[in-house]
């Protein structure tokens, strides 16, 4: 029966005639589920087949809001199918529906021609983005604890909710451009997934940037939040969630900088009194 | 007072569903509700809004979980990272029963996020029931199961709907959460008398009812959940009261959710049918 229910619907929504093995379906669900007085066989399973499709892709949508209005509906929608076929929901929640996009777009860049770079992009801030909704958060780093330990033995621990990303589009810009169309129309209101076809959906393109995009998806009070980051605080922060000490991925992050040694100081400063006020470190250890 | 072993909360009344759309108005107005039902997967997660305004809504409120991906009637035992976290939210809800559904729902680590109908077969009842064990053993909590509302039937079940949650609930000792819609929905799409259902379960297992709308189509009925309780609904959930006394009823409103108000107003209709708290089921 399973095998029967995740099989792709037809382009009709209906589910398909033939079975694997090119007999017809409906003497194939024949074999283990009863007719009755009003519906074959088939059209029970079809009922499951249809259920189990449009619940999928409506969550999968609903996730990917960004990716679905780059590629544009049809697209997107043979996208998901394709995804959804080949790499399913390996979870008991449909959170984590997304967590093999990024892998499967890059070993797919067919179904995302000519927009690939953009949708693994997308597919990355998008799926950082259910990681910062829900994500575990552990105890804030008090900074008596940090200014205790010697900047040469101090790791710095990130939050887990927090991602890192090195893009090559901004997409933070078109994300929150879709957000502000969302407002203005409604167009992504709860809809029944049945009805995807049929919806009209704001399309959004984006350039690559001249330089890379350095982004952290992160949490502050319950929301979630694009920081954009210089790319020495990345390459920093980077480091440090590598369990680097501080001083060593300063170095890290300044290395060939043609900066004064005290305006890069002041800059690091700076940062920390943000990350710090954003609670992003969640524990300060001496290694 | 206690109806029954396993419905030992008469005094719970009439709950509804918390869902997203009403957080708002809940937090703010502080409505009457006698308690709310929160699926459980909703808040199986580590931190973030959801947890934070469940957390609210516990300083105001009783709440039940109610699950929808446990999967009792899977081949394989519960999944043990899924258990764990139950448990975790059990502990933060003090939930005084935990729910979950008469299906089966995952093959080989594929999830259909559905809850599909078992063939009612002996060896489903010893899977099934050593499941449910598995999981009141593991939460050290009452598991009450529930009746899905189903479309097809299997050419292998060797008993009737009614008896195979019969002999489940008994292996297993738990209790049952009676749906009386899914009752009436899969007595109209397999076509037979949703009353044979209601006398027939076992009446000192119930320990809890559901309530809700659903769409009927040309030649088969959708649980939507999309809808006012229909009047046949109703002339059974009166009917399974007068069989099992006062029972926690929840109304289910899932999908085309409408104001606060509205869904509370509906669940209270269940009123007129329940007797008095003292009232114990014959």
């Amino acid at each position: 029966m399973a095998q029967a229910l995740m099989r792709p619907l037809t382009s009709r929504d209906r589910m398909q005639e033939t079975w694997i093995d090119g007999s017809p379906t409906e003497r194939v669900v024949r074999d283990f589920i009863k007719p009755n007085d009003r519906l074959s066989s088939f059209e029970r399973i079809q009922i499951y087949n249809q259920q189990y499709w449009w619940r999928l892709l409506a969550s999968f949508a609903e996730d990917y809001k960004g990716l679905r209005a780059v590629l544009g509906p049809r697209k997107f929608d043979r996208l998901a199918v394709a995804y959804i076929e080949a790499c399913g929901s390996q979870s008991w929640t449909m959170r984590n529906l997304g967590r093999q996009l990024e892998d499967f777009l890059g070993a797919h860049p067919e179904l995302t021609a000519p927009h690939t770079a953009l949708a693994l992009d997308l597919a990355r801030v998008e799926w950082a983005r259910v990681i910062a909704f829900d994500g575990p958060e552990k105890p804030v780093a008090q900074p008596e604890t940090i200014a205790s330990i010697p900047a040469d033995r101090l790791h710095l621990e990130l939050q887990p909710y927090i991602t890192l990303l090195e893009l090559s589009h901004p997409v933070d810009d078109l994300l929150l451009k879709l957000k502000e169309s969302e407002i203005e129309t409604g167009a992504f209101s709860n809809a029944v997934a049945s009805d995807h076809s049929a919806r009209r959906i704001q399309r959004i393109r984006s350039r690559p940037s001249a330089e890379p995009v350095h982004l952290a998806v992160h949490r502050h009070q319950l929301s979630v939040y694009y920081k954009r980051l210089d790319r020495e605080a990345y390459i920093l922060l980077l480091a440090l969630k590598d369990s680097m000490p501080l001083e060593e991925a300063c170095a890290v992050a300044f290395a060939g900088s043609k900066n004064l040694p005290d305006a890069d100081a002041a800059r690091i400063q700076q940062w920390f009194a943000t990350w710090m006020r954003l609670g992003w470190f969640a524990a300060a250890k001496r290694g | 007072m206690p109806a029954n072993r396993f419905n030992a909360f008469t005094e719970y009344g009439i709950g509804i569903g918390l869902r997203v759309p009403h957080y708002q108005h809940i937090l703010e107005e502080k409505p009457v509700v006698d308690w709310f039902e929160i699926i459980s997967e909703n808040y199986m997660i580590d931190a973030g809004r959801p947890l934070r305004v469940l957390d609210q809504i516990l300083e105001q409120y009783r709440v039940v979980q109610h699950g929808v991906s446990m999967y009792f009637g899977n081949a394989t035992r519960p999944n043990r990272d899924h258990l764990k976290k139950l448990k975790q939210l059990t502990k933060r809800t003090q939930t005084p029963w935990l729910s979950d559904h008469l299906c089966w729902g995952s093959v080989d680590g594929r999830y259909s996020h559905d809850l599909l109908p078992m063939p009612y077969t002996w060896e489903a009842v010893e899977t099934t029931a050593r499941n449910i064990r598995e999981v009141q053993d593991f939460t050290e909590i009452p598991v009450a199961v529930e009746n899905v509302s189903s479309y097809a039937e299997f050419h292998a079940s060797e008993m009737t709907e009614w008896e195979f949650l019969s002999e489940v609930v008994e292996r297993a000792d738990c209790g049952i959460l009676l749906d009386v819609n899914n009752i009436y929905v899969s007595s109209k799409n397999h076509g037979f008398d949703p009353y044979d259902y209601l006398d027939q379960v076992p009446h000192h297992r119930v320990a809890q009812i559901h309530i809700a709308g659903h769409t009927k189509f040309r030649r088969y009925i959708l649980d939507t959940h999309d809808h006012p309780v229909l009047d046949p609904v109703w002339k059974m959930y009166a009917h399974a009261i007068g069989r099992v006394g006062r029972t926690a009823t929840l109304l289910e409103w899932d999908d085309r959710i409408p104001s606060f108000d509205e869904v509370h107003r509906e669940a209270l209709k269940a009123k007129q049918f329940l007797p008095d708290a003292r009232t114990i089921a014959a």
